[in-house]
């Protein structure tokens, strides 16, 4: 293999790391040590197969179903109640959505198993699934082109908290005075003012020297409104004045 | 943009994110993220759970817990693996509830053991999987000094922290430390050729 070995004290680091024990002094200086050499990560991998390798940890597939089950309960945990009355009954619901699946598909049987072919009752079933389903979390990406093509921002957003998420990778890290500007681009009619290019500066953030983020921040209440929502973009813009919207938009979702 | 399109975006960045930016974006509510997460790392937290409980039914109720409350888990990804602490989390687990249904199905006089007992009663050599660990992997281990096995089995097999061991075996923290972190360099440099 060409690749050089790391010295013997990133290696005792790097196995601190895999132990799952390293000081908060060791963990800064590891992380930086990540960043400034991406090929220590495939370094912590093959530390990680030896520990697991020489205790015996052995890997086997779960059932397909599982993941179905585990993300379906986790994504109605994460949905809040939105309205104040049927509150006391979703917490319920979510606390056992296990049994609010199996709830949902003995319910299906049983229409079924009874010969109705009740249309109405059909629909109630749908719609009791359909209230309590995660599918109102918005996932925007964004993309960009030369020079910020391997470049990738994902906005998640809650409309009914408006709790927002931007997960962003290989973006250039910025000089001194620069930041990145989030403009939610809307249509002329949106009850919302914008600035002369139709968007609204929805929030400013800087990544770290690898070019990641992960930035939480809430987003305006537009959101709860995706369908009046054209774009979203991000522009490079001066930290003291990024409302002033001078930049061109680098990455955004498709038009 | 069409749905269909925004996830698949979603699902290809996903795939190039770390544990730990995964790890924060699942705390913040993004299924996707726990399902990258799940899809790493599913068949070792299964594999662990099976391995213990040995009993599929169990097994993949324990899996659905531990992915569950992942989010709310006391994992600090700067500080270490992610592999590592579901390893540990979910052997522990597994013990715990096998420890639980023993003692629902025994009489209850017999009281359970204490786990510094059960592990002053396993020897370091005695990796309870001994038998199944290649010639490979034995040859390694058997490099290793005593001290340096026995850290090792109590870090990651037995999930007892530095602090515990120090305090277990009498010995300072940093000597701890240094014999786990050593062992398994040691190892690594052992078994480079034998693994992938």
């Amino acid at each position: 293999m060409a690749r050089s070995m790391p010295s013997e004290q990133v290696q005792l680091l790097i196995a601190g790391y895999v132990l799952g024990e390293l000081e908060p002094e060791e963990a800064a200086e590891f992380e930086q040590l990540l960043q400034r050499d991406p090929a220590i990560a495939q370094e912590i991998a093959e530390m990680q197969k030896v520990l697991e390798v020489s205790h015996g940890i052995e890997e086997t597939p779960p059932p397909a179903h599982l993941r179905e089950a585990i993300l379906t309960a986790y994504a109605a945990e994460q949905v809040p109640p939105i309205q104040a009355a049927p509150a006391p009954q979703r917490r319920r619901l979510q606390r056992i959505s296990w049994s609010r699946w199996a709830g949902g598909v003995a319910a299906a049987a049983l229409i079924v198993g009874l010969g109705i072919n009740n249309y109405r009752l059909w629909r109630q079933v749908q719609t009791l699934e359909a209230t309590t389903s995660p599918a109102s979390i918005v996932t925007y990406s964004l993309t960009g082109g030369q020079p910020t093509q391997t470049a990738s921002v994902s906005l998640t957003v809650n409309p009914n908290t408006l709790e927002a998420e931007l997960l962003a990778q290989n973006l250039p890290p910025l000089p001194p005075g620069k930041v990145y500007a989030l403009w939610t681009v809307l249509p002329e009619n949106a009850p919302v003012t914008v600035d002369d290019k139709s968007a609204v500066l929805t929030e400013t953030f800087s990544v770290d020297p690898a070019g990641k983020v992960v930035h939480r921040f809430t987003v305006p209440p537009i959101y709860r409104s995706q369908e009046l929502i054209r774009r979203v973009a991000i522009s490079v813009e001066d930290a003291a004045a990024p409302q002033a919207h001078r930049g061109t938009p680098i990455l955004s979702t498709k038009l | 943009m069409s749905a269909d399109q925004s996830g698949n975006r979603a699902r290809a960045s996903m795939n190039q994110a770390t544990d730990a930016e995964l790890f924060q974006a699942a705390k913040a509510g993004q299924t996707a993220a726990l399902g990258e997460l799940y899809d790493r790392h599913a068949s070792l937290v299964y594999g662990a759970a099976l391995k213990v409980l040995n009993r599929p039914q169990e097994a993949e109720d324990l899996t659905q817990d531990i992915f569950l409350k992942l989010t709310k888990a006391s994992y600090d990804p700067r500080r270490g693996s992610l592999r590592t602490f579901l390893a540990i989390l979910t052997r522990s687990r597994a013990i715990d509830r096998l420890r639980s249904y023993t003692i629902a199905a025994q009489a209850v006089e017999r009281s359970q053991p204490a786990k510094a007992e059960e592990i002053a009663t396993n020897p370091p050599l005695e990796y309870a999987h001994q038998s199944e660990q290649s010639q490979e992997v034995q040859t390694a281990l058997a490099q290793l000094s005593i001290e340096q096995q026995q850290v090792l089995q109590l870090a990651y097999y037995d999930g007892l922290s530095q602090s515990q061991i120090a305090e277990f075996l009498q010995i300072p923290l940093g000597t701890v430390k240094a014999r786990a972190r050593r062992g398994l360099l040691k190892l690594r440099q052992t078994l480079t050729n034998s693994i992938g």
